[in-house]
C-alpha cells in the first residue's frame, strides 16, 4: 500500500533564497514523524508547504498517492491537514468552546434567528477534550487562565474533532516547562492511538525521540535525512542535532584552550 | 411534559454537565461576574441619588426626559461597544450623525432655494443611508488593507466629515444651519417613522397604581423564590412539618397585607406591618425546610479579615445613620464657593478619599489603588461646587450605607454560615429606615424610602434564615424545559393576538396601533399562562431547572410593573402635571438595538466571532474567521447607526446646525466603557453599553432637575468614566480568576 502522505525532494526558493531543498520523508496514520531542525533551518517553510501557505517549486507531494499542491490554508484543511500553530490560534479571553468551535460554530434555528447551539457545543466540548485525556472542569472557562499545555491540548482536540487526519504541531513544547511538555507529548501519543498521522516540529530532541516513529532532520534548508526509529538512537539523534562534526570540533577547541 | 422525550432524545449527557469538582454558583454570584455589573449598581445608585434629592426625577415625565437624553447617546454607544469589543474605534461617528442629517435636508430642498437637489424623500432618505454605509465600508476596508490603527483612519474621516459639513453647508446655504425639511416631499411619511412621538397625557388609568404595587409584589415573591430554588439542594420528598410552617406564614403575611390595606392610622400600619415581616419570614423557613435538604451546621470556620470586614462595616453603617440624622432638612443652597466652602471641600476630600481607601482596601487591592484615590479626588470638590447642601448629605448617607453593606456582605461571606451577620445586617437597615423616617422632611423619603429599606432588610433576613436551613446546591440546575405550559400560552397568545389586532382594526385605528395592541394583549395572555404553569410546576413537579423560569416570571412582572408606571396617567397626575409626557421613537430604538446587540453578541456566530477579532485576529484568521468582513460590517453597523441617530434629529428639528454630533463619539466610547467594555477589545457586553447611557441620561438631565451647579458637570463625567474603568477591570480579574 502506499503511503498516505509523501514528500518526494521537496524544495523551495524565494527568489534565489533557497529555504528548503530535497526533504523526502512519508507520514502514515498512527505514526509520528519528528521534524528536527535549529533556528532558520526551514522548519517553517517546510509547515507552510504542507499547511497551504506556500507552494512547493521542486518535487511531489502525494497524498493517497495523488500528487497535490495546496493553494491556500482552507484547501489543506479540506484535506484533512490541521496545523497548530506555535502561537496557539487560541483567543485568551473566550471561554474554551467558543475557542473549540471558533469559525465552525453548531448552529440553531432559522435565519434571521440563527443562534450558535450553546448547550450542544458545550457538551461537544467537553467530551472531546475527555478523549484527549483532559478533564476540563468548565467548558466557560476562559482559555487564557488554562496552562501552555492544556491550551496545546484544547487545539489538539479541535482539531482531530473538525476532522484532521494529518495534524502538524509546530514546536508545542518549546515554551513549556517540563511538566507541562510531558502533557502535551502524551497528547501527542493519543492523537497517534486515534488514528492520526502527525507530524510534530521541534528543536528538542529528547522531546522528538520517545514519541517519533520517523524523524527527519534539517539544516540550513537542506535534509540530513530521514530515518526510521530502528535506525537511530536517540544518542545519534542528539549528535546529529546539535551539529555533529562542529560540536566535536568545539570541544577539542576548548579542550586546547584548557591546556595552554 | 409528557412528551419531552421527543425532543432530545439523543442527548442525556446535556443534563450532567456539572463537573464535582467545581462548586456550583448561585445566581447571585455568577451576576457578580458579569462585565455589566459595575454598571448595573452604578445606574441604581445614581437613580437612587436623584430621586432623593429632586421632585421630578422619578416621575413619568422626568423619566421620559432622561430616556430621551440617554437614547440618542445610546443608540449608537451599543454598536461603537460591538466595534470596541471587535477591536476598533470609530472617531468620525459622532459627526456621522450630523452629517447625514445634513445630506438628507440638502438632498431633499428646492433646488435654487438652498442649492438643493429638489429629490423626495423616498429618494434622500435611502441615498443617506447608503453615503453613510459607504464611508463605514470606507473606514473598515481602510484599517483592514493598510493595518494602521483605526484611531488614526477614523480621525482623517473624522475631520473630513466636520469640514465637509461647514464647507457644504456655508456654499448651499451661506449658513452654518441647514433648515426645511418639513418642505419636503414625502416627510409626513418619513417623520411618522423617524419623528413619531407617543404622548401619553390620553392614557389614564386609575388602577395603575394598584398593578404596579401587585406586580412588584408578585414579582419580588418569584424572584426570591426562583433565586432560593437555583441556590439551594431539592429532597428527595417534601418534608411535611415544612409545608404546614410555610402556609401558616404565607396565611399570616397575606392577612397582615389585607389588613394594611384595609385599615388606615398608625396603629394598624405598626401592626400590619409586622405581621407581613412575621408572615414572609416564617414563610420562607417552612418553604426551606419543606423543599430543601438542610444544612450542615456542624463546623462553623471563619475566614481572614472577618473582623475588618465585620468591625468597618458596623462602623459604616452607624455613620450612615448620623448621616441620615441630617438628611433632608430642605437646604437647597448650593454648596458651592459659600462662606466655608472650602472647610466643606477638605472636609468632602477627607470623607471620599477614606470611603474608596476602605472600599480599596476592602477588595483587596490597595496597591493599584491609587489611581481610584485620584479619581475620588477629582469627583469630590466637583460635587462640592455644583451640589446643594442637601444632596451632598444624601450624597454621604447614600455612600456610607453602601459602604457599610458592602464590608458586612464580606464579612457574611467571610463566615460559613453568615447568617449571624447577614441578620445584624438587616436588624441595621430597619434602624436606618427608622432614622431616615423620623428625620425626613418629604414624603417621599418619610414614606417610600422607608418602605424600600423595610422590605430590603425583610429579603436580607429571609436569605440569612435560608441560608442557616438549607445546603447550598453543588450541581448546576438543568436547563429548563419548554413544556405544555409555553405551548398552550403560545397558541392563546397567538390567537388573543389575532383577536384584539381584528377588534381594533375594525374599529378603524389603523394597522399600526392594532398591530401594536395585538402584540401587547396577545403577549400578556401568552406570559400569563407561562407563569399560572411555572407556579404550577414549582409546587407539583420535580423539574430541576423551574429555578430560572420562575426568575424570569419574576423579572418579567417587574418589568411589567414598571412599564404600566411609565406608560399610564391616573387621573391625579393628569390633573396635577401641565407638561406632557412624551416618548420619542429614539427610546424604542435604543431598546431595540440594546436587546438585538446583546443577543448577536451572545448568542451567534457573528458575536463570536466579534470577540475572536478583538481578542486575537491572527488566531480568528487562522481558524476560518473571516477578520476582515466581520470589521467591515462593524464599521457599517456603526456608521448605519450613526445615520439613524441623524434621522431622529433631523426629523425632530426640521433643521441641524453644522457642528451637531461633534465629540460624541467620545461620548459612544465612554459610555461603553462605563457599561464594563474593554477598551483594548475582546471583552464587553452590549447591555452594558446600554446601561451607560442609560446613566449619561440620569446625570445630564438629574443634575438639571436637581438645581445643582450644571458648570462642573464634566468633571464628573470624568471621574465617573476613571472609575469605571477600575470597576470593570477589577470585576474581569475576578471573572478570570473565578472561574
Amino acid at each position: 500500500m502506499a503511503d498516505f502522505l509523501e514528500l518526494k525532494n521537496i524544495s523551495k526558493f524565494y527568489g534565489n533564497i533557497i529555504a528548503l531543498t530535497g526533504v523526502t520523508t512519508t507520514v502514515n496514520p498512527g505514526e509520528v514523524t519528528c521534524v528536527l531542525g535549529d533556528n532558520g533551518a526551514g522548519k517553517s517553510t517546510f509547515i507552510k508547504i504542507l499547511a497551504g501557505v506556500h507552494q512547493h517549486d521542486e518535487g511531489e507531494l502525494l497524498l493517497e498517492g495523488e500528487a497535490k499542491k495546496f493553494v491556500s490554508p482552507r484547501e489543506a484543511l479540506a484535506h484533512g491537514i490541521a496545523t497548530v500553530y506555535q502561537d496557539l490560534a487560541m483567543v485568551p479571553l473566550m471561554s474554551v468552546w467558543r475557542n473549540f468551535f471558533l469559525g465552525q460554530e453548531p448552529k440553531k434555528g432559522v435565519w434571521p434567528f440563527r443562534q450558535i447551539d450553546i448547550d450542544k457545543a458545550k457538551v461537544i466540548a467537553k467530551e472531546e477534550m475527555a478523549k484527549m485525556g483532559i478533564d476540563i472542569r468548565d467548558t466557560e472557562q476562559a482559555v487564557g487562565t488554562l496552562s501552555g499545555g492544556e491550551r496545546q491540548s484544547v487545539a489538539i482536540a479541535r482539531a482531530s474533532y473538525f476532522g484532521a487526519r494529518v495534524l502538524i504541531l509546530d514546536e508545542p513544547t518549546s515554551a513549556l516547562g517540563v511538566k507541562q511538555s510531558g502533557v502535551v507529548l502524551r497528547r501527542i501519543v493519543e492523537a497517534r492511538d486515534q488514528g492520526l498521522a502527525v507530524i510534530f516540529i521541534t528543536h528538542n530532541p529528547h522531546h522528538a525521540y520517545p514519541v517519533g516513529d520517523r524523524f527527519v532532520i534539517l539544516k540550513r534548508g537542506r535534509a540530513l535525512g530521514n530515518w526510521a526509529k530502528e535506525e537511530l538512537s536517540q544518542g545519534e539523534l542528539t549528535q546529529l542535532m546539535a551539529g555533529g562534526a562542529e560540536l566535536e570540533e568545539l570541544q577539542h577547541e576548548l579542550a586546547q584552550a584548557g591546556a595552554d | 411534559m409528557a412528551d419531552t422525550t421527543t425532543e432530545t432524545p439523543s442527548e442525556p449527557a446535556a443534563a450532567d454537565s456539572g463537573d464535582e469538582r467545581l462548586a456550583h454558583r448561585g445566581p447571585i454570584q455568577t451576576l457578580l461576574t458579569r462585565p455589566e455589573i459595575g454598571a448595573l449598581l452604578g445606574a441604581a445608585g445614581v437613580w437612587t441619588l436623584f430621586w432623593l434629592v429632586s421632585a421630578p426625577f422619578g416621575t413619568v415625565g422626568g423619566t421620559a426626559n432622561f430616556l430621551d437624553v440617554a437614547a440618542v447617546i445610546g443608540l449608537m454607544a451599543v454598536p461603537v461597544a460591538l466595534l470596541m469589543i471587535g477591536g476598533e474605534f470609530d472617531l468620525s461617528s459622532g459627526s456621522m450623525t450630523g452629517a447625514t442629517a445634513i445630506i438628507v435636508i440638502l438632498l431633499s430642498s428646492d433646488t435654487g432655494t438652498l442649492g438643493g437637489a429638489g429629490l423626495s424623500l423616498h429618494l434622500a432618505v435611502p441615498l443617506s443611508l447608503a453615503f453613510a454605509l459607504a464611508i463605514g465600508w470606507f473606514n473598515g476596508t481602510l484599517v483592514e488593507k493598510t493595518s494602521l490603527p483605526s484611531f488614526i483612519v477614523t480621525l482623517g474621516t473624522f475631520f473630513i466629515l466636520i469640514g465637509g459639513k461647514l464647507g457644504f453647508a456655508k456654499l448651499f446655504t451661506n449658513k452654518v444651519i441647514v433648515e426645511g425639511l418639513d418642505e419636503a416631499q414625502a416627510y409626513d411619511f418619513w417623520r411618522n417613522i423617524f419623528g413619531a412621538q407617543w404622548v401619553r397625557n390620553g392614557h389614564i388609568w386609575d388602577g395603575r397604581d394598584w398593578a404596579w404595587a401587585g406586580l412588584l409584589i408578585v414579582g419580588g415573591v418569584a424572584l426570591l423564590l426562583g433565586v432560593l430554588e437555583l441556590t439551594y439542594r431539592r429532597r428527595a420528598s417534601s418534608n411535611p412539618a415544612g409545608i404546614g410552617v410555610g402556609i401558616a406564614g404565607a396565611a399570616v403575611a397575606v392577612l397582615g397585607l389585607a389588613y394594611l390595606l384595609t385599615q388606615g392610622g398608625r396603629t394598624s400600619d405598626w401592626t400590619g406591618g409586622i405581621l407581613v415581616g412575621a408572615g414572609v419570614l416564617v414563610g420562607v423557613a417552612g418553604w426551606c425546610i419543606a423543599r430543601y435538604e438542610p444544612a450542615d451546621r456542624s463546623e462553623a470556620e471563619t475566614a481572614p479579615r472577618f473582623a475588618q470586614y465585620l468591625g468597618g462595616g458596623i462602623v459604616a453603617l452607624v455613620a450612615a445613620m448620623v448621616a441620615a440624622w441630617l438628611l433632608d432638612a430642605g437646604n437647597a443652597d448650593q454648596l458651592g464657593f459659600l462662606p466655608g466652602a472650602a472647610g466643606r471641600t477638605v472636609f468632602a476630600l477627607g470623607v471620599g478619599a477614606t470611603g474608596v481607601l476602605a472600599v480599596l482596601a476592602a477588595v483587596g487591592r490597595l496597591g493599584g489603588g491609587w489611581a481610584g484615590i485620584a479619581a475620588a479626588a477629582t469627583i469630590l470638590p466637583a460635587i462640592s461646587f455644583m451640589m446643594t447642601v442637601q444632596a451632598f448629605r444624601a450624597v454621604l448617607f447614600g455612600g456610607l450605607a453602601l459602604l457599610g453593606l458592602l464590608l458586612l456582605t464580606l464579612a457574611a461571606n467571610r463566615f460559613r454560615l453568615g447568617v449571624a451577620v447577614s441578620g445584624l445586617m438587616s436588624l441595621m437597615i430597619v434602624v436606618l429606615a427608622f432614622f431616615i423616617q423620623g428625620q425626613a422632611d418629604s414624603r417621599k423619603i418619610r414614606v417610600q424610602l422607608f418602605t424600600v429599606l423595610l422590605l430590603g432588610a425583610l429579603v436580607l433576613a429571609s436569605n440569612a434564615l435560608a441560608r442557616f436551613l438549607s445546603a447550598r446546591r453543588t450541581v448546576a440546575p438543568k436547563p429548563p424545559e419548554l413544556g405544555m405550559w409555553t405551548r398552550v400560552g403560545a397558541l392563546l397568545g397567538l390567537a388573543g393576538f389575532v383577536v384584539f389586532a381584528v377588534i381594533e382594526l375594525v374599529d378603524g385605528d389603523g394597522i399600526l396601533y392594532a398591530l401594536a395592541t395585538g402584540v401587547a394583549k396577545g403577549g400578556l395572555i401568552a406570559f400569563g399562562v407561562y407563569a399560572v404553569g411555572t407556579v404550577v410546576r414549582l409546587l407539583f413537579t420535580r423539574d430541576d431547572g423551574i429555578g430560572r423560569s420562575v426568575v424570569s416570571v419574576g423579572l418579567v412582572c417587574v418589568l411589567l410593573g414598571v412599564t404600566s408606571k411609565l406608560l399610564f396617567i391616573t387621573t391625579i397626575e393628569a390633573e396635577a402635571t401641565r407638561a406632557e409626557t412624551r416618548f420619542g421613537v429614539g427610546v424604542l430604538f435604543f431598546l431595540l438595538f440594546a436587546l438585538v446587540g446583546a443577543w448577536v453578541l451572545v448568542r451567534t456566530q457573528f458575536g463570536s466571532w466579534i470577540f475572536a477579532v478583538g481578542g486575537n485576529k491572527d488566531a480568528a484568521r487562522s481558524v476560518g474567521v473571516p477578520a476582515a468582513r466581520t470589521k467591515t460590517t462593524l464599521f457599517m453597523l456603526v456608521s448605519a447607526a450613526a445615520w439613524l441617530t441623524g434621522m431622529t434629529i433631523a426629523f425632530r428639528l426640521n433643521s441641524v446646525q453644522a457642528n451637531v454630533g461633534d465629540g460624541n463619539e467620545f461620548r459612544y466610547i465612554i459610555v461603553a466603557v462605563v457599561g464594563g467594555n474593554l477598551l483594548t477589545g475582546g471583552y464587553g457586553s452590549a447591555l452594558g453599553a446600554a446601561i451607560g447611557a442609560l446613566i449619561w441620561g440620569m446625570i445630564q438631565q438629574g443634575i438639571g432637575f436637581s438645581g445643582w451647579n450644571s458648570d462642573w458637570r464634566f468633571l464628573v463625567l470624568g471621574a465617573l468614566l476613571l472609575v469605571a474603568v477600575l470597576v470593570n477591570n477589577y470585576v474581569r480579574g475576578r471573572a478570570e480568576k473565578a472561574r
